[in-house]
């Protein structure tokens, strides 16, 4: 076996000093290839233009739809990959395995980004009669000033560290999962099938439903075990806590599976051995379990994190952001701002801010938890 | 002298003259000159009096068989005016709205026979009430109207035919559909823009009172009212004073063995319908006789909100939530409407028409024999804007009918105007579901459409048609007197008007869930009001609510 892997083993070394050459474009290629990128930029600028002065009233001739844009940018990119090929022969040839993902991303990331951006810096509701007006900065200070917004943002930080909850819920119930207990086939399907739901039926199904005041198996339950007035979602921290249970039963489950993924692929070893050293099941678990999981751990609640900042179907659905704001999430007043106040600029403005937010505090959970499972491994 | 006594022996009548009279008539109706006069009003009215009887009132609630059953009885106007397989492949669009799984879904059944009949092919956009205005807004600021005809509602008026989207009712569908016939309040300004008519009205929105008739007559609850202290007779309430009084009295007290309960409200968000129902509350507070104005300040557009008269009806709320159910606060206008007074529970409620509808001729309401109707409660003292007074009139109670919405209506869109043939498929479209007797078995049985023309408020059809002389009276009655009222409050016509409600709800939820005092609250909603009124254009939106109100 030894021969045949040192056997094995040379090609494959040959293979780390092999090189290709690369085949270099001709100078008659280099010059058509730049050629042909330049009159393709120049006629999508030409075009772009013509439709911007058109539809700024600058001049008359234009199109009546941005739809040609769009054309003239497939254009463009098709003839800047050709330009590619020309001008750098075989690494154009590579660079074209790249491009098209690079394109789309522009058209459909980059480019509403920016646009976005644009949209947040106008005084713009859609039933004004004089249109959207540029206003600058104009959105973010009044956002600094909007009680909602910052109504809303607390109670994120609630949601948000609920998930911690979530979690410790989530890692109990794989560890069950992954034991040997009976019908743990079964289980594993019957765990799942909260995620399978969407929230909005979950809105329906459970939260105008099973919890309505009147006629909800909950609350008849919670009548008979002495509670006089089940209301659900009457008072502030009763309907945030149950919003939040709601948000928990469809999302525990997705924590779960990634879990017992990770429980399932442990080495079985590591814990035979904390076993004969004479761990207990806590000592096994704290200190060998949890550690290993913690890559998978945070990497679930990252994810959870970024899913549970963006809450809204079930506020919206259920409570309204109510009674008295006390369940509103960021995006559910979002959606009040921008669809029931057609407040379009405004809107768009609490939208990229939030964004701005999310990415940050994002950017440091991960540098934190690289730190984290650095220690920890 | 000589011509009139020359004339009498001919006027005299013989035998001779009888005879040849009698073979005239005979040859007169023989030859279709007579008859198809007479045939037509019979026809009318024996077909109104059989599309009234599908289902029938107390046989369930109509299905999409029935739908178009009628759809296809009521053809007569169209098939006069448009030959058959006319508009052959003509493809109309259609917005509008599926709530409760009506309007839109009515309008598939009445019009299925119209398409089999003129061959155009109609393809439906349904939208949830909530979704209703961000999409028409939307469809109309980035410009992309994708919709041929579109249910809607007279307050996007301004922002529909204010901007020209919509195209001009042609004459032959004035004829068509007999807009005299339409109630007063409904008439111009309301449909119009500049003069134009654009409106073809299926609906007349307006408050009523709708109370139940077995708590207000109980002996028990009475005899309970006397012991209570209270020295007026136990009865229906007629002012909002009154309603606080009775809706705090039924705490804690039973009816038919449940828990009984007075007024509900409706303090959670309902896209900005909600904030009608507090209107509802204050209008007899603060719509003064002598003043049209009662939301803004006629000259300026300050916002009212923030005054006396508005601030008690908010406080009105935050007084009696306590004595209603446990979880109002987490109640819309659908649930105290739907859910609540139709299953049972309170025993007041202002609502449009529909309740009045469904509690008789759905299968989802549970009172349909014990609900009576009234306009909307008065009060002892109105404000006085002008003045910054409350006045007492000498007429009695200030009563102040909220005419919330004004109805919808189906509008055609500009688009087709190029079209000639789509063109006049599209109001051919518009008015059938507009057409007289149509509109008649709308506001009859569940359709989300109530009374608006004169010739519905005739009772025997609808007692024909199986209803209850008296509940059909009390119900007609509350209509009538609200549409017709001196002093009605009117809907502003004014663009984003569902912003500034919807800004108001949002801070309503933070006043009843007592984060905020009532007045502090309506501060902050006037706050708002002025900025949104700034941002969409003071001058412009000035202009508009003095049309909107007949200025």
């Amino acid at each position: 076996m030894r021969l045949i892997s040192m056997q094995n083993s040379v090609p494959v070394s040959d293979d780390l000093h092999y090189r290709p050459v690369a085949k270099r474009a001709r100078g008659s290629g280099k010059i058509a290839g730049r050629a042909l990128v330049l009159l393709a930029s120049l006629g999508f600028m030409l075009v772009l233009l013509i439709q911007i002065l058109h539809t700024t009233g600058a001049m008359t001739a234009g199109f009546s739809d941005w739809r040609p844009i769009l054309i003239a940018y497939l254009v463009w990119a098709i003839a800047f990959g050709v330009g590619q090929v020309l001008t750098r022969g075989e690494h154009g040839q590579r660079a074209l395995f790249l491009l098209p993902a690079v394109f789309f991303t522009v058209a459909v990331v980059i480019f509403p980004t920016i646009f976005g951006i644009y949209i947040a810096s106008l005084d713009w509701n859609l039933s004004s009669i004089e249109g959207p007006r540029f206003s600058g900065f104009d959105n973010v200070r009044g956002m600094l000033n909007d009680t909602y917004y910052w109504n809303a943002l607390g109670n994120m930080v609630f949601y948000t560290a609920a998930v911690l909850g979530e979690y410790a819920i989530a890692f109990g119930l794989a560890l069950l999962l992954s034991a040997e207990i009976r019908a743990r086939k079964f289980f594993r399907v019957v765990f799942l099938l909260p995620m399978m739901l969407s929230p909005v039926a979950v809105s329906w199904m459970i939260g105008k439903s099973l919890m309505e005041y009147r006629f909800g198996p909950a609350a008849t339950l919670a009548r008979y075990l002495g509670w006089d007035n089940p209301a659900f979602f009457a008072s502030p921290w009763m309907a945030r806590f149950s919003i939040q249970a709601m948000d928990a039963w469809v999302s525990i489950p997705f924590i779960m599976i990634i879990l017992l993924a990770g429980l399932q692929a442990m080495p079985k070893e590591v814990q035979e051995a904390a076993k004969v050293d004479g761990a207990n099941g806590w000592q096994s678990f704290w200190h060998v379990t949890f550690p290993i999981m913690l890559p998978v751990s945070i990497t679930v609640l990252i994810i959870r994190i970024i899913f549970k900042l963006k809450l809204a179907d079930l506020v919206i659905n259920v409570t309204a952001g109510g009674p008295g704001g006390a369940t509103d999430t960021v995006s559910s007043f979002i959606y009040r701002v921008y669809r029931d106040r057609s407040n379009v600029g405004y809107g768009t403005a609490l939208a990229m801010v939030y964004l701005l937010m999310i990415i940050v505090l994002l950017t440091v959970l991960l540098r934190l938890s690289k730190r984290w499972t650095q220690k920890v491994v | 002298m000589v011509n009139q006594h020359d004339q009498h022996p001919a006027m005299h009548p013989s035998r001779r003259t009888v005879l040849k009279s009698a073979a005239g008539a005979a040859a007169l109706g023989t030859s279709g000159a007579l008859g198809s006069f007479s045939e037509v009003a019979f026809a009318q009215a024996n077909l109104r009096a059989e599309i009234t009887k599908i289902p029938g009132v107390g046989k369930g609630a109509p299905t999409d068989a029935d739908w178009q059953k009628v759809g296809e009885l009521c053809l007569g106007p169209t098939k006069a005016s448009i030959k058959e397989g006319e508009f052959k492949g003509v493809e109309l669009s259609f917005m509008g709205l599926n709530n409760q799984n009506l309007h839109n879904l009515l309008f598939r059944g009445f019009l299925k026979p119209w398409e089999a009949y003129t061959g155009a092919k109609i393809s439906w956009i349904d939208l949830a009430q909530a979704d209703y205005n961000p999409r028409l807004q939307q469809a109309i600021a980035t410009g992309t109207v994708d919709f041929d005809i579109l249910e809607m509602g007279a307050p996007f008026e301004g922002d529909v035919c204010g901007k020209g989207l919509a195209s001009e009712m042609p004459d032959w569908v004035k004829k068509q559909i007999d807009v005299d016939d339409y109630v007063d309040y409904l008439k111009p300004p309301v449909g119009t823009w500049n003069g134009k008519t654009y409106r073809v009205t299926i609906d007349g929105d307006c408050h009523n009172f709708n109370y139940r008739t077995d708590v207000f007559s109980d002996a028990t609850l009475a005899k309970a009212w006397k012991d209570a202290g209270n020295s007026t007779e136990w009865g229906v309430p007629k002012t909002w004073q009154q309603v606080q009084a009775v809706t705090k009295f039924l705490k804690g007290k039973k009816i038919k063995n449940q828990n009984a309960f007075g007024y509900l409200d409706a303090p959670k968000p309902w896209g900005g319908f909600g904030f009608y129902f507090l209107g509802s509350r204050a209008s007899a507070y603060a719509k003064h006789p002598d003043d049209k104005a009662w939301l803004f300040d006629i000259d300026t557009m300050k916002p009212r909100i923030n005054n006396p008269a508005w601030v008690r009806a908010i406080q009105d709320v935050i007084d009696a939530l306590p004595f209603e159910p446990a979880d109002q606060l987490n109640a819309d206008p659908n649930t105290t409407g739907f859910q609540q007074f139709l299953a049972g529970i309170g025993s007041m409620i202002p609502w449009w028409g529909d309740i009045g509808q469904v509690a008789k001729a759905s299968d989802t309401s549970v009172i349909g024999d014990v609900v009576a109707f009234d306009i909307l409660p008065g009060s002892d003292d109105v404000y006085n804007s002008k003045t910054g007074k409350w006045d007492k009139l000498s007429s009695g109670p200030n009563h102040a009918p909220n005419c919330a919405y004004l109805g919808w209506g189906v509008y055609v869109m500009a688009r087709v105007n190029g079209d000639e043939k789509k063109h006049k498929a599209a109001w051919s479209a518009a008015a059938h579901l507009g057409g007289k007797d149509l509109s008649l078995w709308m506001v009859m049985y569940p359709s989300g459409f109530q009374a608006h023309r004169t010739s519905h408020f005739q009772y025997d059809e609808w007692v024909a048609a199986g209803y209850d002389r008296k509940y059909i009276t009390s119900y007609l009655n509350s209509q009538l007197a609200s549409y017709n009222h001196p002093n009605r409050a009117v809907e502003p016509r004014i663009p984003g008007i569902f912003q500034y409600y919807s800004i108001a709800e949002d801070e309503l939820t933070k006043i009843f869930a007592g984060k905020v005092d009532a007045q502090t609250g309506a501060n902050n909603i006037a706050a708002a009001w002025e900025k949104l009124t700034d941002q969409i254009g003071r001058e412009r939106q000035i202009g508009l609510y003095k049309a909107s109100l007949g200025v």
